[in-house]
């Protein structure tokens, strides 16, 4: 957004860069269960976006004088490969814009988590991004908020969440990089499925009211077509025989 | 089974108050907050769940602590459990294994234990809490046949922990572990483990 220029061309008769219509999403592809040490797991392929998600707990909360008395504290780290993406952007541990990150998406899942029921305890959640193309942090959420159902962590709700904008002064939805780049707005926004209560909405960069409003319509018919994705790998994984760590013998 | 469908984390399971574990109500209507699926009769089987121990639940534990009145306890949970040296005949050591029920469960989840006995030597398998029904079956019936193909004694604890004793094949129970893991949610497992076991059985 930094580098917001009308002159940069990201549509071409209608089409973006990678021959996408407005409103399309890149390919996406879940897998559930890929961890046999953590409680939970997912890996999620989205565009040329690669991330692994983990949950363990709910554990005991260290340290001991975090742990909240009469609920879970839910943590979530959030961590970019080196080698995950151009420039600076994960390159030395943890900075200001992991952190960022760590904090929303934990914020997503305080208000879908139903934390009441595992009082003193800490529930973590981690964010392994290894390779980056624009739109991780929602790619994050989604991703996550499948870890969770498989690690059997009761949750009120599923959540899935989408980037939309504006990019060479079209409203469009899912931007990839040169479009997160280039563009005039990036929104990342999580919808809850069932009551479509929104969990997580920032706005880079500029659009008008009646943009935004589009967009937001954009995000939610988006997020339907992210829980149907996120439905059928949790189908395709639990129909079959699933779980068991291979020992070695 | 696999005709079922699969229920994700807030499906409505029913438009009435049913109170249920790994639910939740809102509204007066009931939701699913966990992965699972509906039997015949539209109960609830949670595929996936975190243990929450109750009352006369059966728990295995390894002592990792020594203290001057008690002992600390593993018990697979987010808190320890603790087990004073006056509710035991002989004492316990670092590494030990035992068996218990469970006597209460306070607020935040503290276990107090009562019924405790030591474990003589063997293995623990750690089992997803959520599937230990599968793994005992109908009246044991699940238990009783991996006993009777694995020659030794086998103790189920809620909590994950299985104990197996020294006499038993222990390769061959990590494998039926493994199956029951495996097809936990499918029908026909008890038939299925028969035919494994006796496949399997040196």
């Amino acid at each position: 957004m930094g580098n917001a220029n009308p002159n940069v061309k990201l549509m071409k008769d209608g089409k973006r860069l990678d021959g996408r219509s407005s409103t399309d999403i890149r390919k996406i592809r879940i897998e559930v269960g890929i961890l046999p040490n953590a409680a939970g797991s997912a890996f999620i392929e989205w565009g040329g976006n690669k991330i692994i998600c983990g949950v363990q707990g709910p554990r005991e909360c260290i340290p001991k004088h975090g742990a909240d008395p009469y609920k879970a504290v839910v943590k979530c780290r959030y961590m970019m490969a080196p080698f995950a993406s151009h420039d600076e952007h994960g390159r030395s541990g943890p900075n200001r814009r992991s952190n960022e990150l760590s904090k929303v998406i934990r914020e997503v899942f305080e208000s879908l988590i139903i934390t009441e029921a595992f009082p003193k305890t800490q529930i973590d959640i981690y964010i392994e991004v290894l390779q980056a193309e624009g739109g991780t942090r929602v790619a994050a959420v989604t991703v996550a908020a499948v870890a969770l159902s498989n690690a059997g962590i009761p949750m009120k709700d599923m959540v899935s969440a989408v980037a939309v904008g504006k990019a060479d002064g079209e409203v469009i939805a899912d931007l990839s990089r040169e479009e997160d780049n280039f563009g005039q707005s990036d929104v990342p926004v999580a919808f809850s499925n069932r009551d479509g209560n929104i969990l997580l909405l920032q706005m880079d960069g500029l659009m008008t009211r009646g943009e935004l409003g589009k967009a937001m319509d954009i995000a939610q018919e988006s997020s339907k077509k992210l829980y149907k994705l996120q439905t059928d790998a949790l189908k395709e994984y639990y129909e079959k025989p699933h779980g068991a760590k291979k020992f070695q013998l | 089974m696999s005709s079922r469908k699969i229920i994700l984390p807030g499906d409505r399971i029913s438009d009435k108050v049913l109170r249920m574990p790994n639910t939740y109500i809102e509204n007066e209507m009931t939701y699913a907050a966990v992965v699972g699926m509906s039997d015949e009769t539209g109960k609830f089987i949670s595929l996936e769940s975190c243990y929450k121990p109750v009352f006369e639940d059966v728990l295995i534990g390894i002592v990792t602590d020594v203290r001057h009145s008690g002992y600390s306890v593993d018990i697979n949970l987010p808190s320890s459990a603790f087990v004073s040296a006056r509710d035991m005949r002989t004492p316990l050591n670092a590494g030990d294994v035992i068996a218990a029920k469970v006597v209460d469960v306070d607020e935040v989840g503290e276990v107090s234990l009562g019924d405790i006995r030591k474990l003589p030597r063997g293995e623990i398998i750690t089992f997803p809490p959520s599937k230990v029904p599968r793994l005992i079956g109908r009246k044991s019936s699940m238990l009783l046949l991996i006993k009777e193909h694995v020659g030794g004694e086998l103790i189920v604890g809620n909590n994950g922990f299985v104990w197996v004793s020294e006499s038993a094949d222990i390769p061959l129970v990590y494998k039926a572990v493994n199956l029951v893991i495996e097809k936990a949610h499918l029908t026909g497992l008890t038939d299925n483990m028969q035919e494994f076991l006796i496949a399997n059985k040196k």
